[in-house]
């Protein structure tokens, strides 16, 4: 759908349906990148475990603050934009019609760019792709990770509201 | 070591949930439905290793202190050491801070306690070293060895800052190994700790409450003196009478830290305390219009540029758990002070999955096949000590036109020289250690299987900003101190040099890096300054 947009136009837009964050352009990106960045883990066919994925980018996004967002937008939009994701990735087609081999040549070309901004913008897409990932427990224990020690479930009342406002 | 999710932690001692029971007064600014306003001898903007100590030392003396976070009250009853919570809830963005063109991501701490509570714990004075150099080159007195020993003693023992006298988890134990067989010097690390259970999660946030951060320490010893709390408050600008400072304009911040609610709150003070870190403190003074004669605001900003290489072994390691930094190594960080290629530090990392793999700088499967023996991954990191030698005169600290700070700090060619020399160093460290394959943070690089062939490897790489991953734990300068006006933001009480009633109290004094964690050089330095402002206060 960005094919028709123009740059500013693929900023404005608002979060792709059950998102709080990405957008209907930066979804069809991400399932693109997603099984590629996490090869050995995602084939392209999964779309459970994209689906999860996606979830966790998205709420990781929602972590961030505005300013941090709005870098990681502009990134996105190099990659939607018709024009520059075809300067910039060589993928001419929709992020939709994308295979994996597509993909790969795709992250390939950004990481290996003698452009300092599509570098950058390769090494924020796969530290984002690759943390909302392990940040899903049961995918942190493919590291080997058995995880945290398991604390008493505490309930009394959290900190926050208490003491109330100050006179 | 033992597998740890088996274990169960009791219920912590967490004293905030019987904060109304102290009679302390917390406010949590998110839920204000009207302006609040609230006068003070003193109002101290953060919450961390330097707005702690000045907040206890202050009040301590009978002052009314009001502390203002911009972060989350958040405590160690509800710290359950995931990753998630604790990078959305603890850190400056949400662990998104970077420099201005992404070439370095910052972790820094953004929750009551600042960076005190996701630190490591690693506990260094300021090195002689650096403090002859602020007297001989950078204008500072009354920051000598002598002069500062009574303060760094104090601090040390308010806080239990000790070596650490369990032994080093695997992950450091490397460390100390590599540096026996190639006769590198190496020591032990002290730490600000009572009652550790060695788990490793500091980073996270202590579930027990062990570590001695200012959130269990000072902080909770100005409430008991009667100082007022006010999270999620974030300082909009400096208020003035003529050039008399008279307290503080914020704005309240939503739940989630990201907006605001459109609530202000004014503090007005006899003084004012900037303690936001190295980024927010200058950021304050450039959104209230300060006095800036000589362009020295937010400039020379430095953060120990941190790089690093993994390392898989045939043992576990277990990078995960067992306290993050035990041993360090000081054999390359004290070569040429302020001449020559830069000097580093090394150390390790604790490597708890999300973290490690966001670290890795690799995907596909060079990522998902390392991940996969995260538990016998070794990491080593160098921490370049900028600020020093002529051509490291560090970042910028700007804001843009919204008032939102950005660091520019360019990866020049005499930082990533240094980058390129540390990998070769520390992979040269893992391999005759025994590690299988090791591999440098460089987007383009692999595990290589043996020395020479890393080396070779390594040769041929391409050094620049983004290929390479650095990172800063470590943010510091911005209003460097002095005696010399020219070159100075404050004067050596920290006093800012064209407004009255201003002092800056925080990491960003600081006119070079330290060269090594800062977080005792920042509790030292503000306990002699806190004290000097509460002295002069009864006088």
């Amino acid at each position: 759908m960005s094919t028709g947009a123009t740059l500013s136009g693929c900023t404005s837009g608002a979060p792709a349906t059950g998102m709080k964050v990405l957008r209907p352009e930066d979804v069809e990106l991400l399932r693109a990148l997603i099984p590629a960045v996490m090869k050995g883990k995602i084939t392209p066919d999964d779309s459970a475990a994209i689906d999860q994925t996606l979830e966790s980018f998205d709420t990781l996004m929602d972590d961030l603050s505005d300013l941090v967002i709005e870098g990681v937008q502009q990134a996105f939009d190099v990659l939607s934009f018709g024009p520059t994701r075809a300067l910039t990735t060589g993928q001419w087609a929709s992020w939709s019609k994308a295979s994996l081999e597509d993909a790969e040549s795709a992250l390939g070309r950004l990481r290996d760019s003698r452009i300092g901004l599509l570098n950058a913008i390769y090494a924020a897409m796969i530290r984002l792709i690759v943390s909302a990932w392990y940040l899903i427990p049961e995918n942190a224990a493919t590291a080997g990770y058995p995880g945290p020690p398991k604390k008493v479930a505490d309930t009394r009342p959290s900190a926050g509201p208490i003491g109330g406002v100050a006179p | 070591m033992t597998d740890l999710s088996t274990i169960t932690l009791g219920s912590s001692t967490d004293p905030y949930n019987d904060a109304a029971a102290r009679g302390w007064s917390i406010t949590d600014a998110s839920a204000l439905s009207s302006p609040l306003e609230l006068e003070a001898d003193v109002v101290i903007v953060g919450t961390g290793a330097g707005g702690g100590t000045a907040a206890e030392t202050l009040s301590a003396t009978g002052l009314s202190v009001v502390l203002l976070e911009a972060g989350p009250l958040k405590t160690s009853s509800k710290f359950d050491m995931q990753e998630r919570a604790a990078y959305r809830d603890l850190y400056q963005e949400g662990t998104g801070r970077g420099t201005k063109d992404g070439g370095m991501v910052i972790l820094q701490g953004r929750s009551v306690g600042g960076s005190t509570t996701v630190n490591w714990t690693t506990s260094f004075r300021t090195p002689p070293e650096t403090l002859k150099f602020w007297a001989e080159h950078m204008g500072v007195s009354g920051c000598s060895v002598e002069e500062m020993e009574p303060f760094f003693e104090h601090m040390e023992n308010r806080l239990n800052i000790h070596e650490w006298p369990e032994a080093p988890n695997p992950n450091n134990a490397m460390l100390q190994r590599a540096a026996e067989k190639l006769g590198y010097s190496w020591a032990k690390i002290h730490r600000n700790v009572r009652g550790c259970l060695n788990l490793g999660y500091c980073g996270l946030g202590c579930p027990v409450d062990a570590k001695q951060s200012m959130l269990t320490t000072t902080i909770p010893a100005a409430l008991n003196n009667k100082a007022k709390l006010v999270h999620h408050a974030r300082v909009v600008r400096i208020l003035r009478e003529g050039d008399a400072v008279v307290g503080v304009e914020a704005e309240a911040l939503t739940p989630n830290v990201r907006s605001t609610t459109g609530q202000r709150i004014t503090i007005r003070a006899t003084k004012t305390v900037l303690a936001g870190g190295a980024i927010n403190t200058p950021a304050i003074l450039l959104r209230s219009g300060a006095p800036d004669p000589h362009g020295r605001i937010g400039k020379r900003t430095f953060l120990h540029p941190t790089t690093l290489t993994m390392a898989i072994y045939d043992e576990a390691i277990d990078p995960f758990y067992g306290a993050p930094q035990s041993i360090y190594s000081d054999h390359f960080q004290w070569q040429g002070v302020h001449t020559g290629p830069i000097n580093f530090k090394l150390e390790v990392p604790p490597l708890q999955p999300a973290f490690a793999a966001g670290f890795y700088s690799a995907a596909g499967e060079e990522l998902t096949r390392s991940m996969d023996q995260l538990n016998k991954t070794q990491c080593m990191i160098a921490l370049l000590r900028d600020g020093f030698h002529e051509q490291s005169q560090g970042g910028t600290v700007e804001i843009d036109d919204r008032g939102r700070p950005l660091l520019d700090y360019p990866l020049d060619d005499y930082l990533l020289e240094g980058v390129k020399r540390a990998w070769k160093v520390m992979v040269e460290m893992q391999f005759v250690t025994g590690a299988k394959s090791v591999r440098p943070a460089h987007k383009q690089a692999r595990h290589y299987t043996s020395w020479k062939e890393a080396k070779e490897a390594m040769a041929a790489l391409e050094i620049v900003p983004h290929k390479v991953t650095v990172g800063s734990a470590h943010v510091m300068g911005g209003c460097p101190m002095g005696d010399d006006e020219a070159r100075s933001v404050t004067d050596c009480d920290g006093k800012f040099r064209h407004w009255d009633n201003l002092y800056v109290m925080d990491g960003s004094l600081f006119p070079t890096s330290i060269g090594a964690n800062p977080q005792l050089s920042i509790y030292g330095l503000v306990y002699k300054l806190s004290s000097n402002l509460a002295a002069g206060f009864r006088a």
